[in-house]
């Protein structure tokens, strides 16, 4: 177990870094074709054609997943020259980019899944996989994702074992601070508790919200101006990862927040503004997101529910699913319909519309208002209701951005940050399944030795570390696009697309370690499956996810 | 009055301690460091006295290698106001001992003229607990060790001292040196807005030859090594067994 693979005399020029910059090429050039192939089929003329899209569904998101694996390998190249300008790309970083990239080009060239059933392969938009034929991919290909590589990797997380990170993030020291401080707070007051508030299905409790009020974390981005500390996105990465490592419905606190800021802070008018943020920002209010219907879930532009102006206030008619929160939130960022002569999203407006805080007993105290919970697998902490509304009534001074029929607009704006926070939730809540699963592979015996000796065994936990490597570098990305101002859309899509399904795998690995032990309800990694099943859900389904980048690859030039 | 807080980034209490293959010491190399947690304590209680208004302004200093920038950040991100960093060593292996340690204390505390130093009761990575005692005789300071109470009145410190057999109260006379035990205090975490204030506040870098105080080493380590490791245990068929095996084989009976 000693052996370096790295360092064996036949692999000493084992380069992967350079041999990953040398494949980024043939990659791009094979996606190119294929999406230069695939727009033929789905155009008319110089634009889209929807129904032509719709046909070629499983085509269209293969390259979506594709072009998903692209950004990866090409933030997995940044990520490695950025660490090596440092001095600090070492024997860890390499083996997590050689695994890494190794396993990917190997998948971009036989098929790579964008579910357990469905493989998104080259030829399927039209491209060839000849293309990743080239000196460097094959290098990379046998020798990257190699068992040696695979138990080196593994023998020095357990070396490292308890570091926040298996490798360098490649941050700066600002940003590591932050991620030490709350990997302190979720290890002393959220992990500890967070298998119970699961199993007994109890809302996170008020104490760790303030706690966490007090340490910053609802204002983290809401500008200096309006009571919050305008820090940016990669700094609200850092603390959601490391929040949903602890619990995932912590780490969805401040998600909620996040939005609801990021709504008013981009719609809002001036006076909305001051009178929502700096509450929000210490927490006094606490916000939950009022979009879902029954009927409407992906297809979001068609939902029914109606707001009708009366005076100075809208009477709201209509049903309403999937509200995280809703019982003790405060205010509902409600998107309602007020033009009854529409049927898509031009028609609909965002209110801030104010609720009593209810209890387990009476959830929803108010006027107009009634429901009940949801009871759900995972994802817990904080509860899903339904609510009905039956003449509910919000202040006309409590429509967003004072205007009627901006509301999808509104809520578009806020669907980069909801994407990249989400990739930054689902990063935690891998971090936290390769943990447990590491710890697990270590205490468990069989056959005389730990499970963790055991190629098929270091084999899963090397993947998914280098699959976290992988998500944590396209979610920062990410999230620096995003404080530079630039638009972001594909890339925080993608980061959420791949950060989902990681979270799974390494949720799904995770718990075969354990064996039947796993399958009991009494350890973490039970609760940390039902978890990660919602990351391929919500905020944007994987299918969803999967078209709208298709789309934008396929819209743009 | 001014309180200093000396603070030692040693190998964080989490990670599992190696021993270098030669016995010259444990593995540092690649390994997460951190604040050493007595010392925490000491910044935790610093800030509360500063929080109560019985103290105007903390002053971390740390001594070692220049990573330990980091530590001094942490200090300053929890409340510490400035901070002075003396890089005494260039490779993270060297720990400067006790005493070397205690006489740049002294100098720094006879250029900043601190009512009270406060600091952990020893440092988790060699267990010395000799600074604080060294530090209290070469200024001729009194001196409130392994203290888990502590109340600042008229010029004393009143502190509860964690004994052997119970606990122990003592009145000393300030300007004191008071090493913090575990129970004194939980040290709170670093807020995003104090993590963000902390980048601005100033951190003075010296050197020990700044103080004429010299750090070559006076101990040599003769071997390092881990402790022994358990042996597995055997299945015992009844009582009588065990208590035949207690008798005759452990002689514990």
């Amino acid at each position: 177990m000693n052996q370096s693979a790295l360092s064996r005399p036949e692999a000493a020029s084992f380069a992967p870094a350079a041999l990953l910059a040398e494949a980024l090429p043939a990659v791009e050039a094979a996606l190119e074709e294929g999406r230069t192939a695939l727009r033929a089929k789905v155009s008319a003329g110089a634009r889209l054609s929807n129904a032509a899209l719709e046909t070629e569904q499983h085509a269209a998101h293969c390259l979506a997943w594709i072009a998903t694996y692209a950004e990866s390998l090409r933030q997995l190249s940044g990520w490695a020259d950025r660490l090596a300008a440092e001095g600090a790309f070492g024997e860890m970083e390499s083996l997590l980019l050689a695994i890494g990239a190794g396993e990917y080009l190997a998948q971009l060239r036989g098929g790579l899944p964008m579910s357990q059933g469905e493989l998104a392969r080259l030829s399927d938009i039209g491209a060839s996989a000849a293309r990743l034929s080239t000196p460097a991919i094959d290098r990379l290909v046998a020798e990257g994702n190699t068992d040696a590589n695979r138990r080196r990797l593994v023998e020095l997380m357990i070396e490292r074992k308890g570091a926040a990170t298996y490798g360098a993030t490649g941050l700066d020291e600002e940003f590591e601070m932050v991620r030490e401080q709350f990997r302190r707070f979720a290890d002393d007051k959220v992990l500890p508790h967070a298998h119970e508030w699961h199993l007994k299905d109890e809302l996170i409790p008020l104490e760790i919200i303030a706690e966490m009020a007090e340490l910053g974390v609802f204002g983290l981005t809401i500008p200096e101006e309006y009571g919050g500390f305008g820090m940016g996105k990669t700094a609200m990465c850092v603390v959601s990862e490391e929040l949903s490592r602890g619990y995932i419905g912590v780490g969805s606190l401040g998600t909620r927040s996040e939005i609801a800021a990021e709504l008013i802070l981009c719609g809002g008018t001036e006076e909305q503004k001051r009178a929502w943020l700096p509450k929000i920002a210490a927490a006094e209010i606490l916000p939950t997101a009022v979009f879902t219907e029954p009927n409407t879930g992906s297809d979001l532009g068609a939902l029914r529910t109606r707001a009708v102006k009366q005076g100075d206030e809208y009477v709201v008619t209509g049903n309403k699913t999937w509200i995280t929160h809703a019982a003790r939130a405060d205010v509902m960022t409600l998107l309602a319909r007020t033009d009854p002569e529409t049927t898509d999203y031009r028609g609909l407006s965002m209110f801030l519309a104010e609720k009593p805080r209810g209890t387990d007993e009476a959830p929803f105290p108010a006027e107009g208002m009634t429901g009940g919970e949801i009871e759900v697998l995972g994802y817990r902490g904080m509860k899903e209701y339904e609510i009905g509304f039956d003449g509910f009534r919000v202040k006309a001074a409590n429509l967003l951005g004072g205007e009627e029929g901006q509301g999808f607009k509104q809520l578009m704006k806020t669907f980069e940050s909801a994407r990249i926070q989400t990739a930054a939730r689902a990063v935690g809540v891998a971090q936290s399944a390769m943990e447990t699963a590491l710890s697990y592979a270590l205490e468990r015996k069989q056959f005389g030795k730990p499970l963790a000796a055991f190629p098929r065994v270091y084999g899963k936990l090397a993947m998914m570390a280098a699959e976290i490597n992988i998500a944590r570098q396209i979610t920062y990305f990410s999230a620096r696009e995003k404080d530079e101002e630039r638009r972001c859309d594909l890339e925080a899509g993608m980061a959420k697309l791949l950060a989902a399904s990681i979270a799974w795998a390494n949720a799904d690995n995770g718990l075969q370690i354990h064996g039947g032990n796993g399958f009991a309800l009494e350890y973490p990694i039970s609760r940390i499956l039902c978890d990660a099943r919602i990351l391929n859900i919500f905020e944007g389904a994987s299918e969803i996810q999967a078209q709208v980048i298709a789309r934008r690859l396929l819209e743009g030039n | 009055m001014k309180v200093l807080v000396p603070v030692k980034r040693v190998i964080d209490y989490n990670v599992k301690v190696r021993v270098k293959a030669d016995g010259s010491g444990v593995d540092l190399a690649n390994v997460k460091m951190s604040m050493n947690p007595f010392d925490e304590i000491a910044v935790e209680q610093a800030i509360r006295l500063k929080e109560a208004g019985k103290a105007e302004e903390i002053v971390a200093v740390s001594i070692g290698v220049k990573q330990a920038q980091e530590t001094l950040r942490t200090a300053l991100a929890m409340g510490a106001d400035r901070a002075i960093l003396i890089v005494a060593a260039d490779d993270v292996n060297t720990d400067i001992e006790p005493l070397a340690v205690a006489k740049l204390l002294k100098a720094v505390a006879d250029e900043e003229q601190p009512g009270l130093i406060l600091c952990g009761k020893q440092a988790i990575d060699n267990d010395m607990n000799a600074t604080g005692q060294m530090l209290a005789a070469l200024l001729g300071w009194a001196q409130a060790t392994f203290t888990s109470e502590l109340e600042i009145e008229n010029g004393q410190a009143k502190a509860t001292r964690e004994v052997d057999g119970g606990l122990q109260v003592i009145s000393v006379k300030m300007p004191a040196v008071v090493s913090v035990d575990l129970r004194l205090n939980e040290p709170r975490y670093a807020s995003l807005p104090n993590i963000m204030k902390a980048k601005k506040k100033p951190l003075d870098e010296k050197t020990p030859a700044d103080y004429g105080v010299d750090v070559a080493p006076r101990l040599s380590v003769v071997s390092t090594s881990e402790p022994a490791t358990r042996k597995a245990g055997v299945k015992v068929a009844d009582v009588a067994e065990l208590v035949s095996k207690l008798k005759n084989e452990a002689g514990v009976l």
